[in-house]
């Protein structure tokens, strides 16, 4: 079931050990894999600004616009402008995970990139995992209570439908490293391993 | 004679979702944060950011003219006018004395300058507007010169705008000089300098003395009784509730002047409550929302200065206001919970029994506020068992936010100075530390009903503790403090105990829940209390569809709104305990009234029939009708039934199988601990818990994990950090104040013991409280060496290796 408690079985090892602590620093310095690079500046884009600037991009499959000052993160764009709120705020500041979202395919924290780069972007939130037919990562943490309050959970949703689109073979080991940019406060990690476990074995 | 929980469970006490599981995880679930209104406005706060100062000038002329500015409030305390006389732009007021409070009646005459708003009856109105005798409020932002503020975070201002990015504009346009005061953030600094006064109250300096000893027997004979005595010096500092969604609401007015609030609280009738008496209105007028709620942890039971900023922003605005704290405000200025250190001086004997036990010590609650540990609960679980104490407390004062309940307040905090000390007793004495916990375990009494907390508490415990040493595997793993396997890497294994309330709320007004039964069969329960996340919500359908036969997925429930009848706060874990009575008396009640209306349709006796799964059946006559069948027979009536459940009727003895209270708790942790990076990794912890009766296992289960993530959270990463100089919090965020992700956590393996004979208690707080004291226990257990104030962060443990204990 649980693999952490390997170590303790076979004895210390400092490689075993040091996995996993820290999990916060470690995303907050822009360690998580799944972060899509920095946009390189590029001399012949034109400015945008300081007034609001049309942002029409694809939510959910969903072909959206909005008029934002260059200044909005894709997150606010999305909950204050575009009513999309399965993507919480909660740190604002790319730590916690809570708002992660997935852009072109690519897991994104919403806080930190700004509306005008998702300009055309196919963006992905908690909410396209609803809808008639439940999608298996959601219908995993029902059905294993791996969740209180929720306010994180959407975030951590995201971030496990998107480590399973990637790798559908993915162990529960590797899903878990996908989660290490995802903060949860009411304690919901040990029945979020046994959503993770249920889904692995079904393959995603 | 109540008929009391079914002797046949079907539901109760079994594994069953939540039914809002997938609305939450897809995002579908509307959090007040997520609630956008149409023509809804943004609200942000203006805090000051000195530890202490005083306003000098506020000029908010600039900010009015920012783009997309709509309102402006300055906070200071609310007061009702009447008008004397109004004309031109001069207005003489009087105030309204309350004969109560023996208040004399005041005068004032203001001169309405551009900056005064003059309000009546919740509306903006001008000087000409007014006759003699209108009730008006009157904000004059002259009366905030000289505002003393006591920490970097303290509201002076909160302004509303079309969009977030206007409102932060507007903000910063607001010019307000302040004179910078002395501060004292850090307790040692208070402690050093005992005359200093930095914060308010009628005290000398900041360092309160008098709260009064609590002693019990000859202290000094049992420390000369004592074979062995130590003595040392704990504690756990001042941490935040990091609840993730934010402290704040969405206020609306409507036409006839009443207010709903969509707000993030675990008191919805309470903060309806507040709202209405600080906008002079009547109760009924004033709707608090709380569909779902993204963590309170204690936090959480009013409107708030922010609370009512945006209502008082939407009155004037004419529109919606939203206000949510960003990260920064949520931790500096939304609660936290209190610190304690305390010297700690325990003799035992080699038997185990502790013959004295001696405590002195202090902690923080911000700038205002009491004391922060429950010296009568010292030494914790043991103290009646101990036969000689002196314990005392000192509170210390620094400029900070005020502290507020936290998930079992003070339990943590006794439970860490408590049992950090009986292990480092069993340390002095050669024993294993069990040895001592099972000396000093709580007697029974021998007086008291043999199914109560009181009659058995000894043998729960003991029940507990052999439970919790199977599961971790503690006789095979235990050895002496830091006599495990050498290496750079050390295990080691820890234990503590707590205990914890659970009862029904002691509120006057009794719980309510309503249920309704529809001709299509189809049972709706309509109750105030909110779900903060603990299932509630589901609790509520279990006990409904265990009732009626049916499934919690056939039942619709309908909470969160102050306009359901009477609920108290979440608070104290006695949301379960006085709704789940609650909604099983409105079901039964409900099914009787459904007997009576359909019996004589159906030409049945309502005395013959009962409920079976999916059927009502008349046993005598050998009849059955399917549930919805029977239903439908109500043609254009329905069946109702109302449920109300408080403290005072659950002590009705009776009634002492529906929900009573007072639980145990028995928590192990195995740690490893590098003793060359000081990095503490838990690998394993055990909860063994009771709870009375459980309603739904899984959601038990839950909360149990939760608790003891919560825990080991406080164990090893969280602090709130000031600097002295600048008087400031170094960490009001989430990278530097640390949460554990799912790597961070061990295995956890958690035992719930069904004690169905006890009725329903509580189980939100119990599991949190035992956790660190047993993951601090470990790490000594690992190193020889007490590592003596949480978190044990790696500089902690490095430390404490370093002096080698001394």
């Amino acid at each position: 079931m649980n693999d952490s408690t390997g170590e303790a079985r076979s004895g210390p090892s400092r490689r075993g050990f040091l996995t996993g602590t820290g999990a916060a620093a470690a995303a907050a310095a822009g360690l998580r894999g799944e972060l899509a690079p920095a946009a390189q500046p590029n001399p012949a884009a034109p400015a945008h600004g300081p007034g609001p600037v049309l942002v029409e991009l694809t939510v959910n499959g969903n072909k959206l616009s909005t008029t934002v000052e260059p200044r909005v993160t894709l997150l606010d764009a999305l909950r204050n402008h575009l009513d999309v709120t399965g993507c919480k705020r909660v740190c604002d500041r790319g730590t916690c995970g809570a708002c992660t979202v997935i852009v072109d395919g690519r897991t994104v924290y919403s806080c930190t990139m700004l509306a005008v780069e998702a300009r055309g972007a196919d963006v992905k939130t908690a909410e396209a995992l609803g809808g008639d037919r439940l999608d298996p990562v959601p219908a995993a943490f029902a059905d294993c209570d791996a969740q209180q309050c929720g306010f994180c959970t959407p975030g951590f949703v995201v971030s496990i439908r998107a480590a399973l689109d990637k790798n559908p073979k993915a162990t529960p080991e590797q899903v878990e490293a996908a989660l290490t940019g995802n903060i949860c406060r009411c304690g919901t990690y040990e029945q979020m391993r046994h959503a993770i476990v249920q889904l692995c074995r079904k393959g995603g | 004679m109540a008929e009391g929980w079914p002797k046949k469970r079907r539901l109760l006490g079994t594994k069953v979702k939540r039914l809002d599981g997938p609305d939450k995880a897809t995002g579908r679930a509307k959090y007040s944060y997520d609630v956008n209104r149409p023509g809804m406005l943004h609200g942000v706060m203006l805090r000051c950011p000195h530890a202490h100062a005083k306003i000098k000038s506020i000029d908010t002329a600039a900010a009015r003219k920012t783009p997309g500015f709509k309102a402006l409030v300055l906070v200071l305390p609310a007061k009702d006018w009447i008008v004397v006389k109004a004309g031109g732009d001069a207005l003489e007021l009087r105030s309204v004395p309350n004969k109560k409070k023996k208040e004399k009646e005041e005068q004032r005459t203001v001169k309405v300058t551009p900056g005064v708003t003059i309000l009546r009856k919740n509306k903006v109105v001008a000087v000409a507007d007014l006759k003699p005798d209108d009730v008006v409020q009157v904000e004059v932002p002259d009366d905030a010169v000289g505002r003393e503020l006591f920490f970097a975070g303290d509201e002076v201002a909160a302004v509303a705008a079309d969009t977030e990015e206007h409102a932060e504009d507007a903000l910063r346009a607001i010019k307000v000089e302040y004179e910078v005061l002395d501060h004292l953030v850090v307790e040692e600094e208070v402690i050093k300098n005992p005359k200093k006064k930095t914060t308010p109250g009628a005290l000398e300096g900041n360092y309160d003395t008098t709260i009064k000893d609590a002693t019990k027997g000859d202290v000094e004979a049992g420390f000369k009784e004592a074979e062995a005595t130590v003595e040392g010096t704990y504690g756990v500092p001042v941490i935040s509730h990091q609840c993730l969604e934010t402290h704040g609401l969405v206020a609306e007015w409507d036409a006839d002047g009443g207010l709903t609030v969509w707000a993030s609280t675990q008191a919805t009738v309470a903060t309806a409550a507040a709202l209405a008496g600080r906008f002079g209105l009547p109760p009924a007028k004033v709707k608090c929302v709380t569909h779902y709620m993204g963590g309170g942890f204690g936090s959480k039971f009013g409107p708030d200065v922010q609370g009512f900023a945006a209502a008082d922003l939407a009155r004037r605005a004419g529109a919606p206001v939203k206000i949510m704290l960003d990260r920064e405000e949520e931790i500096i200025a939304a609660g936290n919970r209190p610190s304690a250190t305390g010297t700690v001086k325990i003799g035992g004997k080699k038997d185990g029994t502790i013959t004295a036990f001696a405590v002195d010590c202090y902690g923080s609650p911000g700038y205002t506020g009491g004391a922060t540990i429950n010296l009568n609960l010292m030494p914790y679980v043991y103290g009646d068992a101990v036969a000689n104490m002196a314990r005392s407390h000192k509170v210390v004062y620094t400029n900070a936010g005020v502290a507020r309940a936290m998930r079992a307040p003070g339990h943590p905090q006794n439970c860490v100075l408590t049992e950090f000390a009986v292990d480092d007793l069993a340390a002095k004495l050669g024993i294993d530390p069990l040895v001592i916990r099972r000396k000093n375990l709580p007697p029974n009494n021998p007086k008291a009903d043999k199914v109560s907390w009181a009659g058995r508490r000894h043998d729960i415990y003991t029940e507990q503790l052999d439970l919790a040493v199977k599961l971790s595997g503690w006789n095979e793993k235990w050895h002496p403090p830091g006599k495990g396997k050498p290496g750079a890497v050390r295990h080691g294994i820890g234990m503590a105990l707590h205990t914890w309330g659970g009862f029904a709320s002691g509120s006057t007004t009794p719980n309510e829940c309503s249920v309704f039964i529809s001709k299509d069969g189809t049972p709706t329960a309509e109750t105030s209390t909110q779900d903060l996340g603990t299932a509630q919500r589901t609790v509520t359908a279990i006990v409904v569809a265990e009732v009626l036969g049916l499934m919690p997925t056939d039942v619709l429930v309908k909470l969160g709104e102050s306009v359901y009848g009477f609920s108290s706060g979440s608070g104290g874990s006695t949301t379960c305990p006085s709704q789940a009575p609650a909604a099983l008396l409105a079901a039964q009640a409900a099914r009787d009234d459904l007997f009576k209306k359909v019996a004589p349709k159906v030409g049945a006796d309502p005395k013959d029939l009962a409920v079976e799964a999916g059927k009502v059946v008349d046993a005598k006559n050998k009849k059955e009708w399917g549930w919805k069948e029977f239903c439908g027979r109500l043609g254009m009536d329905e069946a109702k039934g109302r449920g109300e459940w408080s403290l005072a009727i659950s002590n009705e003895p009776e009634n002492a199988n529906i929900s009573s209270g007072q639980v145990g708790g028995v928590q192990t942790a195995e740690v490893l601990v590098d003793s060359e990076t000081g990095v503490v990794r838990v690998t394993h912890m055990v909860a063994v818990q009771d709870c009375g009766l459980v309603v739904n296992k899984l959601a038990c289960e839950s909360q149990v994990a939760g608790g003891v993530i919560m825990g080991l959270n406080y164990a090893l990463f969280e602090e709130n950090i000031f600097d002295k100089h600048t008087g400031r919090q170094v960490n009001p965020d989430m990278e530097f104040y640390k949460l554990g992700g799912l790597r961070d956590m061990p295995k956890i393996t958690v035992h719930m013991q069904d004690m169905p004979e006890r009725g329903v208690i509580g189980i939100g707080e119990p599991p949190t409280i035992s956790t660190a004291a047993a993951i601090g226990n470990a790490v000594f257990n690992a190193l020889g060496v007490r590592v003596p104030f949480l978190p044990l962060s790696p500089r902690r443990v490095l430390d404490a290796l370093a002096k080698g204990g001394k």
